[in-house]
């Protein structure tokens, strides 16, 4: 019974074919959000397409569905891959499966029904926080039983990130979801924001940026076949994430009633938030010097390489973000939502992408459908989102700075037209790019050309 | 360095124990949730109205807090801790594509607020806000408790004055048109009734009056100035019919300085808010001679007391005094000026 489940790499596969499928949803309700700001009469009464609603499902499609799913897939397949052996238990990684895909599948169907716990990246009904919970949970005891049985003695940098992903976001997720609350998911009174921006911000720190970071390890050596430059570059990376990543969540609510010491710690932390990002960025760069050619003219490389670029830029624009000096222009205005974008897609999406194109062969030991589809996706979602940057902090710092000139919201709203017609438009790029993803998965599944024995690089 | 799985498994647990005692276990325990002065609790009906704003992500685009950054940009109070004592969860927000709701409770009345819930564009008709009809009178009905709820001790005075002010407008407006107006009229300081309007309503300024009467004014006092916008149906009482102003200019001449002050004040107890945060003065003098023009058919502009002329004054000759022209005419004429 459930024979599928005991294939070797299944449940790698199946959270990647997930991924790719959550990325067209994702973006789509992505579209039906931008579409609400261009014209909002558009989809006019049409209870499950409001922009509060659709706005969460976009964004947590996103983040858990698309970019998360995809990660875990590729670490289900490259930590075993570095540790010599199998996946300690396949059908416990489906059970995994399952349980993170019914909670980001709640969203489309919960929230369109105006069922949300509301606070930012924490809307999961409870019963579907506590699935996802459990999808870590099985991650956790998985992960660690394939290293604790592992062949290969070195544990490489990239199972440290995949692995400690888990051990920090199990408690992180139930600590800022305040899950032994489970009617209302938040503490009453100020001090729940804290909580809420603990998890905001562990959610691209702890979750999405180590598998990331975990990915780009994983395939730069393996495409430029050098060696990793620095294993004490890798080290402090490593350790300076978790440090400085795990105390900057204040830095959301700066400008709100909070401690003044817990403002300085998210402030100073937020600034030396940088450093991971460039050592991280330094130790790659360095190893594929001279052999850049070979990254660029890989169809994965290339995603690799501007993700980490996107990490560059979203890394140093974080940083300076924190500063209240800078925030009396770019926040609560689109100069977050151009930053939010570069950090989700640009960064971990880029590389979750980059990944999924040199890992899918390796898992299904089938040739790529088509190279060309990659590059053109490439393309695509690369206008799109430079695009979209460029166009949000245009926006973003004409809200800002009329803000700071004493206009009020209400009479900016029409210098923003512009920006939101493009930024609808540029998105329809990302999702035309989201479909030919998914289309040149399911193609490399069904048709790819199948590899010998030899492995395929 | 050798990253053993002892070192990494358990030295990452640590590593995180540590920062959350930090960064979340020791605000939990020293932070105390007290009431703040303004503090007042929430009724049933108000909380169900909160828990309509949290579950449809209202907060994507409102926020719920006046920032430290505010200060000297409009607001009048920075949001203290306690304002959000026992709120469940105080959903702060992190956009302003609307505005901020931290202190929204009286600044409209409550009819104000289900025209605009049912579609924002006929109370604000740049509004990128979508329409909530969907929800139901109901639901309506106690987002609207919850909206005049914010602000608190703040919000329940400015409640009470609206509701003051409310009554004696639908008794006046109950009472006959004219003596409505005369009522609205009364209200005005004198000082500034017996004020003209002291720019000129030049083709010029009557279009840029007229770009703001579209953007502010539209929905409620409609295409024709007659109060019979799109809002008008839910505005208890309804928006005033300016064409019906010309029998009441003081001293038989004057309407400008009355235009002016309610534009700026607006009409606490009505829907008629005030502009004087939206609008600088050149705005609300043209939109005055616009609607002075066009749906009075007549404008005081220009007339004695004139003081001396500001120094962008064209030569202009008031031809608005006497035989105002009628709609078909000034289109005529716009075209003919194009």
């Amino acid at each position: 019974m459930l024979a599928f489940t005991r294939k070797p790499n299944s449940a790698a596969l199946a959270f990647i074919i997930a991924g790719s499928v959550w990325f067209v949803v994702g973006t789509i309700y992505g579209l039906f959000s931008a579409i609400h700001l261009v014209s909002p009469e558009f989809f006019d009464n049409i209870p499950a397409l409001v922009f509060g609603r659709t706005r969460a499902i976009h964004v947590n499609t996103v983040l858990y569905g698309f970019v998360g799913s995809l990660l875990i897939g590729l670490g289900m397949y490259y930590t075993p891959a570095l540790l010599k052996r199998r996946i300690w238990s396949e059908q416990l990684g489906w059970l995994s499966f399952m349980f993170w895909t019914v909670t980001v599948l709640s969203g489309p169907i919960t929230f369109s029904m105006g069922m949300s716990q509301g606070r930012e990246y924490t809307e999961y009904l409870w019963i579907f926080d506590v699935s996802l919970v459990l999808a870590v949970l099985t991650m956790v005891v998985n992960m660690v039983m394939t290293i604790l049985r592992r062949k290969e003695n070195l544990l490489y940098v990239s199972v440290w990130y995949f692995t400690a992903t888990f051990l920090w976001v199990g408690g992180s997720y139930f600590l800022g979801n305040v899950m032994w609350n489970p009617s209302t998911g938040a503490l009453p009174g100020i001090l729940d924001s804290i909580f809420h921006w603990f998890w905001g911000h562990v959610l691209p720190g702890l979750l999405l940026t180590p598998m990331a970071v975990g990915v780009a390890y994983f395939v730069i050596p393996r495409i430029t076949r050098t060696p990793l430059y620095s294993h004490t570059l890798s080290i402090l990376g490593f350790w300076t994430l978790v440090v400085f990543y795990s105390h900057i969540g204040g830095h959301h609510i700066v400008q709100a009633p909070m401690p003044n010491w817990l403002k300085m710690i998210s402030a100073v932390d937020s600034m030396f938030m940088f450093l991971p990002v460039i050592i991280v960025i330094v130790n790659l760069w360095m190893t594929w010097r001279g052999k850049g050619g070979r990254i660029f003219g890989d169809p994965a490389g290339k995603w690799i390489a501007l993700g980490l670029f996107w990490y560059l830029i979203v890394g140093a624009q974080g940083s300076l973000q924190s500063l209240p000096e800078m925030q009396v222009i770019t926040h609560f205005n689109n100069w977050t939502v151009g930053h939010a974008h570069i950090a989700i897609l640009g960064f971990s999406g880029f590389l979750a992408i980059g990944g999924l194109w040199h890992i899918l062969p390796m898992i299904t030991r089938r040739q790529l459908y088509s190279k060309k589809l990659v590059e053109v996706q490439f393309g695509l979602v690369m206008i799109g989102l430079t695009g979209f940057f460029i166009v949000l902090t245009i926006a973003g710092l004409i809200q800002g700075e009329s803000w700071y000139n004493g206009e009020v919201i209400y009479r900016v709203l029409p210098e923003l037209d512009a920006y939101m017609v493009l930024r609808a438009a540029l998105g329809m790029f990302i999702i035309f790019g989201a479909f030919i993803g998914l289309y040149n998965v399911i193609m490399t599944i069904k048709k790819g050309k199948p590899i010998d024995s030899v492995e395929h690089n | 360095m050798k990253m053993t799985p002892k070192i990494f498994i358990i030295g990452s647990v640590l590593v995180w124990a540590a920062s959350i005692s930090l960064m979340v276990i020791f605000p939990w325990i020293s932070m105390e949730d007290e009431p703040s002065d303004i503090w007042t609790p929430m009724n049933e009906k108000e909380k169900a109205g909160h828990d309509i704003y949290v579950n449809n992500g209202c907060h994507y685009c409102h926020s719920l807090y006046v920032r430290t950054i505010d200060w000297g940009k409009g607001a009048e109070r920075i949001s203290k801790m306690g304002d959000y004592y026992q709120m469940q969860p105080a959903i702060l927000g992190t956009e302003r594509t609307g505005p901020d709701l931290s202190q929204e409770g009286g600044e409209h009345t409550d009819d104000w607020h289900k025209a605009h819930f049912i579609n924002p564009r006929y109370t604000n008709p740049l509004s990128l806000m979508p329409s909530w009809e969907f929800l139901g009178e109901k639901k309506i009905e106690q987002l609207t408790a919850y909206m005049q709820h914010l602000g608190w001790k703040m919000a329940d005075k400015r409640m009470a004055r609206q509701e003051k002010w409310q009554e004696k407008a639908i008794e006046a407006y109950e009472a006959g048109p004219d003596s409505n107006i005369t009522w609205l009229h009364n209200n005005v300081p004198e000082e500034w009734r017996n004020m003209p309007n002291p720019y000129p309503a030049t083709d010029a300024a009557l279009a840029r009056g007229r770009n703001i009467y579209e953007n502010f004014c539209l929905n409620c006092h409609g295409p024709v100035g007659d109060g019979q916008g799109k809002a008008a149906k839910y505005l208890d009482p309804p928006p005033v019919n300016f064409t019906t102003l010309k029998r009441h200019l003081a001293e038989d001449k004057y309407i400008g300085g009355i235009f002016y002050y309610q534009i700026m004040n607006g009409i606490t107890g009505t829907a008629m808010p005030y502009f004087k945060r939206q609008l600088e003065s050149e705005k609300i003098w043209d939109v005055s001679n616009f609607v002075a023009v066009w749906f009075v058919g007549y404008t005081d502009a220009n007339i004695e007391p004139r003081g001396i002329d500001a120094s962008y004054e064209p030569e202009w000759e008031n031809p608005y005094l006497e035989d105002p022209p009628t709609m078909e005419e000034m289109d005529k004429k716009k075209e003919e000026d194009q």
